[in-house]
C-alpha cells in the first residue's frame, strides 16, 4: 500500500477496536484519495459508526493507525483533529438548542477563530471581537446560500423541520471549511427530494470547496450515484471495496444483507 | 405598540449585531443609565446606600455567575468562597500599599486560581455531583479563612479596610462608592452582553449543549470548562473586592458563607439562567423583597388593629418570600427575565398577536 498513500486525505491502517470481548472493527485498512467521494456502507452494527468515531478521534482503537494528510491523529482528541481539517455530522444530529441556526453555523467557524473566541476579545468586543465576527460571519454567509437556509437563518434550531435541521448541521460542518468531510447518515429519514437536496450539496461541496467526503449511508440509490469507491463493513470486516455497483453486486455484501439463503436465491434470480 | 421592529433596516453585519437594534430598547437602557448616573443626587441617601449600592453589587456577582452556571452550565454552590479570596487577597495588598486599582485585579486573579483549580473537578462530574464538588469548595476556603490567622486575624477577627484610591479619586463616602460599583458594574455587564454576541459565548453554550458536538467543531471541552470557571473566578473575586470596600468596609470570615453562595445561586435561577437582565431582576427580587414584605405585613397589621405576636410577625414574611419564589418558578421556569421576555414579545406585535413567534 505504498502506491500514492503519501497523497492520501485520509489513511487507516489495521485498525482494530474492541469493547471488552467484541471485536468492532477488525483490522480495517484504507486510503482515501483527495476528492473522492468515499461511502462506507454495511449492514446496522457493521462498524461504520465504530469506524467514524476512530477516524474523529472519539474512541481510540487497541491497534493501528490513523493518518489524516499524513499526520498521525490516531491518539489525538476530537477537537486537535477538528484543527487537521476534519469536519462530521452525526447520525441523530447533533445541534445546539436553543441557539439561532445562524449561531450553530457560526459555531462551524470556531477552528478558525483564534483568540476571536476568548475572554478578553469579548470583554474589548468593539476594538477586537467585532472584527473577527464580521469577517467570519461574511463567510458563514456565504455558505447560508451555498444552502439555501437565508429564511431560517434567525430561528432556533430546534423549531425548523428535520430535514433541514441535517442541511443545518452539514452548513455547520462545511463552514470550518475542511478538507475531509465525515457525513453519518446525511439522508437518513428524509424524502426523495430532500435527499437529492443533499446529493447535490455533497457534489457542490466537493465541485466549489475541494473537499473529499466520507460518508456513511444507506441508501443504496445515492450511494450508487454519488460515491467514487465504497468500502462495505460486516461484523468489522471490510468484506468489499470498490467502485459501488461492483461491490454491493458481490455476493459475500449481498450475503451479508439479505442473509444466505437470500443470497442464494438471488443470484439464481439474476443468472 | 412601543417596541417597534417596523423601519429598522441593517446596513452591515456589524448594525446587526447591536446590543439593542429597537430604539425603544435603546430609550430603555439610556433613562435607567441616566438614572442610575445622577441618583445619588435625587434619591435619599439612606436609599442610595442601603438598596442601589447592593443592588448593584449582587448583581454584578450573579453576573459572574451566570457566565458559568447560564453560559456553560456548570453549577457552582461555592461563589461565596470565590468573592471571599478575591475579597481578602484585596484587602491584605490593599493594607500592604499595593494601589487599589492593582489589588482589586489581583484579587480577581486570586480567586481566578483558585476557582479554576476546583474547575478541575467539572471536567470529571456534572449537574448534582459538581454542585456537591463545589459546595466542598465552599467549606475549605471558609475553613481556611477562618482557621489561617495570616488570612483572617483569627476566627473572630475583623479586618478594616483602610481608604483606597482608584485612578487618584478617593473611593470614601456614599456618592463615591456608589459611583464606583456603577463604574464595575458597567464593566461587568458590557462584557456579559458582549458573551452573548461572541464565539466565546458560543463555544460556552456548545460545551453546555452537547459536550461531543463542541470536540467536533473543534471546541476542546477541557480548555472551555476551565476558561468559564477561571473567568467567572476572576469577575466574582473582583465583585469580592468591590463588596468590602464600597460596601462592607470591613472583612471577615462569616460575611461569605453559604449563605451568600445560596443566595447568588437563587438569584442566577430566580432571575433566569443565562440572563443578563435576569441577574438584575432576581438581585432585586432576593435582597428586597423580604424588606418589602416585612414592611408590608408590619403595615397590614397595624392597620387592621391585628396584635401578631413577634415571632408570627419574623416569620411571616419569609414565608410568603418563599412562596413568591416557588410561584415565579412555577409561573415561569426560565425565570424573571422571560417574564419580560414574553411581556415584551406581547408589546413587540400588538395588536396583531396571530403574528407572534
Amino acid at each position: 500500500m505504498t502506491e500514492g498513500s503519501a497523497s492520501a486525505v485520509l489513511e487507516c491502517r489495521d485498525i482494530e477496536l474492541s469493547f471488552g470481548g467484541l471485536r468492532a472493527l477488525k483490522g480495517l485498512s484504507f486510503d482515501i484519495m483527495p476528492g473522492e467521494i468515499f461511502g462506507l456502507v454495511g449492514p446496522n452494527g457493521s462498524g461504520k459508526t465504530s469506524l467514524v468515531n476512530v477516524v474523529t478521534g472519539f474512541y481510540r482503537p487497541q491497534r493501528g493507525s490513523v493518518a489524516i494528510f499524513g499526520a498521525d491523529t490516531t491518539r489525538m482528541r476530537p477537537h486537535r483533529i477538528a484543527a487537521h481539517g476534519v469536519a462530521r455530522t452525526f447520525q441523530n444530529l447533533a445541534l445546539f438548542r436553543g441557539m439561532t441556526v445562524l449561531d450553530n453555523i457560526l459555531l462551524g467557524r470556531h477552528v478558525h477563530m483564534g483568540v476571536g473566541s476568548g475572554a478578553l476579545a469579548t470583554l474589548f468586543y468593539w476594538v477586537w471581537a467585532a472584527r473577527h465576527e464580521v469577517a467570519h460571519r461574511r463567510a458563514v454567509e456565504e455558505l447560508i446560500d451555498f444552502m439555501q437556509l437565508q429564511d431560517i437563518r434567525d430561528e432556533p434550531v430546534e423549531v425548523i423541520p428535520l430535514g433541514l435541521q441535517k442541511r443545518v448541521e452539514l452548513a455547520r460542518a462545511l463552514a470550518a471549511d475542511p478538507r475531509l468531510l465525515i457525513l453519518d447518515e446525511p439522508m437518513a429519514g428524509m424524502n426523495k427530494e430532500e435527499k437529492e437536496y443533499i446529493a447535490r450539496f455533497i457534489l457542490d461541496a466537493r465541485e466549489e470547496r475541494n473537499t473529499t467526503v466520507l460518508m456513511i449511508e444507506h441508501h443504496m440509490d445515492v450511494v450508487t450515484s454519488i460515491c467514487d469507491r465504497v468500502m462495505v463493513l460486516s461484523y468489522g470486516e471490510n468484506i468489499a471495496q470498490g467502485k459501488p455497483l461492483e461491490a454491493i453486486s458481490e455476493p459475500r455484501v449481498i450475503q451479508a444483507y439479505l442473509g444466505e439463503r437470500a443470497a442464494k436465491r438471488h443470484v439464481g434470480a439474476a443468472a | 405598540m412601543l417596541y417597534r421592529r417596523a423601519g429598522i433596516r441593517h446596513t452591515s453585519y456589524r448594525h446587526e449585531r447591536m446590543l439593542w437594534p429597537l430604539p425603544f430598547d435603546r430609550y430603555l437602557v439610556g433613562t435607567i443609565a441616566a438614572f442610575l448616573i445622577v441618583a445619588p443626587f435625587l434619591i435619599d441617601r439612606l436609599y442610595l446606600v442601603a438598596y442601589l449600592l447592593p443592588w448593584l453589587i449582587w448583581s454584578m456577582a450573579a453576573l459572574g455567575l451566570n457566565l458559568l452556571m447560564g453560559g456553560a452550565g456548570q453549577i457552582h454552590l461555592g461563589y461565596g468562597a470565590v468573592m471571599a479570596i478575591g475579597a481578602y487577597s484585596s484587602v491584605h495588598l490593599v493594607r500592604a500599599g499595593v494601589p487599589f486599582e492593582i489589588a482589586m485585579i489581583a484579587g480577581g486573579l486570586a480567586s481566578a486560581m483558585i476557582g479554576v483549580i476546583f474547575g478541575f473537578a467539572a471536567l470529571r462530574v456534572k449537574t448534582l455531583y459538581l454542585a456537591m464538588s463545589t459546595l466542598a469548595m465552599q467549606y475549605i476556603v471558609d475553613f481556611v479563612i477562618a482557621h489561617v490567622p495570616a488570612i483572617s486575624g483569627g476566627t473572630q477577627a475583623t479586618i478594616q479596610v483602610p481608604p483606597v484610591r482608584f485612578l487618584g479619586l478617593r473611593i470614601e463616602g456614599d456618592i463615591a462608592t456608589y459611583y464606583f460599583a456603577l463604574a464595575v458594574c458597567t464593566v461587568v455587564t458590557l462584557f456579559m452582553l458582549n458573551v452573548h454576541r461572541t464565539g466565546f459565548g458560543r463555544a460556552l453554550a456548545a460545551v453546555r449543549e452537547k459536550d461531543y458536538a463542541a470536540e467536533v467543531i473543534g471546541v476542546s471541552t477541557f480548555k472551555y470548562k476551565l476558561l468559564a470557571f477561571w473567568t467567572s473566578s476572576f469577575i466574582g473575586g473582583v465583585v469580592g473586592a468591590v463588596l468590602v470596600v464600597c460596601y462592607l468596609r470591613s472583612v471577615s470570615p462569616d460575611q461569605f458563607h453559604i449563605d451568600l453562595s445560596v443566595q447568588i445561586v437563587a438569584m442566577v435561577i430566580v432571575g433566569g439562567l443565562g440572563s443578563v437582565l435576569g441577574s438584575f431582576f432576581g438581585a432585586a427580587l432576593i435582597l428586597f423583597t423580604p424588606i418589602v414584605l416585612n414592611n408590608l405585613v408590619a403595615s397590614i397589621a397595624a392597620g387592621a388593629g391585628l396584635s401578631l405576636s413577634s415571632d408570627l410577625r419574623a416569620h411571616i414574611p419569609l414565608m410568603l418570600y418563599g412562596a413568591l419564589i416557588v410561584g415565579f418558578l412555577v409561573l415561569e421556569p426560565l425565570g424573571l427575565a422571560k417574564i419580560y421576555d414574553n411581556v415584551r414579545n406581547y408589546f413587540l406585535v400588538w395588536p396583531f398577536r396571530y403574528a407572534r413567534k
